[in-house]
């Protein structure tokens, strides 16, 4: 526990850092840009360059002033469809859903992948091919192609997610089931211990560590694959959605407020991992 | 070529190697085929009860006799067998506890749990296991630290927790593959003791793998001096140190005899690389 809490000053240095960085950006900026518009004879209406800087209608971060306007407008009321933290709920919703099926493919195959040397062989390189395919291009034919088939709602977005989350799933399970010291193996074999239970006492308890830092990495994965779903496709509600409409829009402080909201998203969700995983793996609580 | 004398059958061994030998076939870089003959022509007999030290450098086979009669490796040629049984059977009847040279504990195990680790997985009922546990982790002095993980225990008393746990399920017989050769030379000396008062508690027969002189002289009933290239049995030297065995046992003048025995031994079959 004390290791964790130690963390936090790290971590508070480098965000006071990055706020420190934050304001001499934001003011070089968007007063080149302000300079820019005015050199072409634009109308301002706020002087000189550098006041411009805190006001314009693109910037290119918004000012601090801009952003006390805006998180009002677009983060309350939480039940209202044009708020960021009501199309966040959906993109989480998908993501979580996407997880989950894609951790129960991921599994599956991992259980394949470790078990048959021919079913590696075989499969491996195809579902590498898989994730070589860039999603951008998959998700709108998936989206028609579900949609022809009269399937809506989150399903195509869920689906979207869990094909980006289980390959790292797969492949970082499969690491963990075969992770067990050559020792622990011959022991379990002079218990004369049959393959299930070198499976559920040995595989599949040391694939744990494994199956957490997979889902980490698979929670990140899903969420960009909700969002370029959502972007995508036609949809009511979603992150994806509002970052496609706000750059239709060229709304520039919108697109901040959301990319903000995502990020705030993808860091809840893969914290929500760690939890979980302290929660269920105590052998490595304070160490 | 000195041959060594087959001792003549006994119909009272628990353990009979007959004619093993271990032969590796391998492929050096161009491809051609190579043998490396790990154990040659080995034959041992061993009684209920006694305490057998395998001894001699790297490459001398000790371990690969200790894993044949495991069952984990099968030999090229000859035969084992245990209780009257084939390495195989015995394995499959559950007929020893083996201690490897790394503790080898779960680490998502408790001790406890790690303890109960063999009789899970032999179907021992919950009252049973939590009773044995108990038992044998007061037997190697860790009862107070059964709700403990493995990496709160240092390197000592995880091998005990791993001794343990090989005699959980009550085998009559105990394979050791240098237990205690990862430890200092302090805590090995403890351990030996302990592992002495053990044996002589439970009555065990164990078989205990080392490259240390004065750690096979102290521990054994009888010594088997091994040679590498290839790996075979030199010698077997009967230790009749009296028992029990304590810290005065190693200053005896007997002690040293035997040592300086096992030392000519390793000499002759040209093995002496070993660590004092």
């Amino acid at each position: 526990m004390t290791r964790r809490s130690s963390n936090a000053v790290p971590m508070l240095v480098v965000a006071l850092a990055a706020i420190a960085l934050y304001f001499p950006a934001m003011i070089w900026l968007n007063a080149s840009q302000a300079q820019k518009l005015l050199s072409r004879g634009a109308e301002l209406k706020c002087g000189d360059a550098l006041a411009c800087a805190f006001n314009l209608r693109s910037p290119i971060i918004p000012a601090p002033n801009q952003l006390l306007e805006d998180i009002p407008r677009l983060y309350w009321p939480l039940t209202d469809s044009t708020t960021v933290p009501y199309n966040a709920f959906f993109t989480g919703l998908e993501t979580l859903l996407g997880l989950l099926l894609g951790a129960l493919i991921g599994l599956g195959l991992a259980v394949l992948l470790t078990s048959s040397k021919a079913f590696e062989r075989a499969v491996l390189p195809w579902l590498v091919a898989s994730q070589t395919v860039p999603i951008i291009a998959i998700a709108p034919m998936l989206a028609v192609l579900l949609g022809a088939n009269g399937v809506q709602g989150l399903l195509p977005k869920v689906l979207i997610s869990a094909y980006i989350a289980f390959f790292p799933i797969a492949i970082g399970v499969a690491k963990g089931f075969r992770s067990p010291d050559p020792l622990q193996l011959d022991l379990m074999r002079t218990y004369n211990a049959s393959p299930q239970q070198t499976f559920s006492s040995l595989r599949f308890p040391a694939s744990v560590p494994f199956l957490f830092t997979a889902f980490k990495i698979a929670m990140a994965a899903a969420l960009i694959g909700a969002i370029v779903a959502e972007s995508s496709t036609i949809t009511d509600a979603g992150l994806g959605r509002m970052l496609s409409e706000n750059s239709r829009a060229s709304d520039a402080r919108g697109l901040w407020l959301v990319m903000i909201g995502s990020a705030v998203l993808g860091i809840v969700l893969v914290s929500l991992v760690g939890v979980v995983e302290r929660l269920v793996t105590p052998w490595q609580r304070e160490r | 070529m000195q041959t060594t004398p087959i001792p003549s059958p006994r119909a009272d061994a628990l353990v009979s190697v007959r004619d093993v030998s271990m032969i590796y076939r391998t492929r050096d870089p161009s491809g051609a085929a190579l043998q490396t003959v790990a154990l040659k022509d080995a034959n041992l007999e061993i009684k209920a009860g006694e305490f057998i030290s395998l001894i001699g450098p790297s490459g001398c086979g000790k371990t690969t006799l200790l894993r044949l009669l495991a069952d984990l490796i099968q030999p090229s040629s000859g035969t084992l067998s245990i209780g009257g049984k084939t390495a195989q059977a015995a394995r499959e009847a559950r007929a020893y506890g083996y201690v490897f040279q790394a503790p080898a504990l779960f680490e998502w195990r408790t001790v406890q749990q790690n303890v109960m680790l063999p009789l899970e997985i032999m179907g021992f009922s919950k009252p049973e296991r939590e009773a044995r546990a108990a038992q044998m982790l007061k037997l190697v002095g860790l009862e107070k630290f059964a709700r403990n993980y493995p990496w709160q225990l240092s390197g000592g008393m995880q091998q005990r927790a791993s001794i343990a746990r090989a005699l959980a399920f009550d085998p009559q017989l105990i394979f050791m593959d240098e237990p205690f050769g990862a430890l200092d030379e302090i805590t090995r000396e403890n351990l030996n003791l302990e592992l002495l008062r053990l044996w002589r508690e439970t009555g065990k027969t164990i078989i205990f793998v080392t490259h240390s002189i004065p750690e096979a002289v102290f521990l054994s009933t009888r010594i088997v001096v091994m040679t590498p290239r290839p790996g075979k049995i030199e010698k077997i030297i009967d230790v009749d140190l009296p028992q029990p065995r304590d810290f005065e046992t190693r200053e005896s003048a007997r002690f040293f005899e035997i040592a300086t025995e096992v030392r000519e031994s390793l000499k002759h079959g040209h093995g002496y690389e070993v660590t004092e």
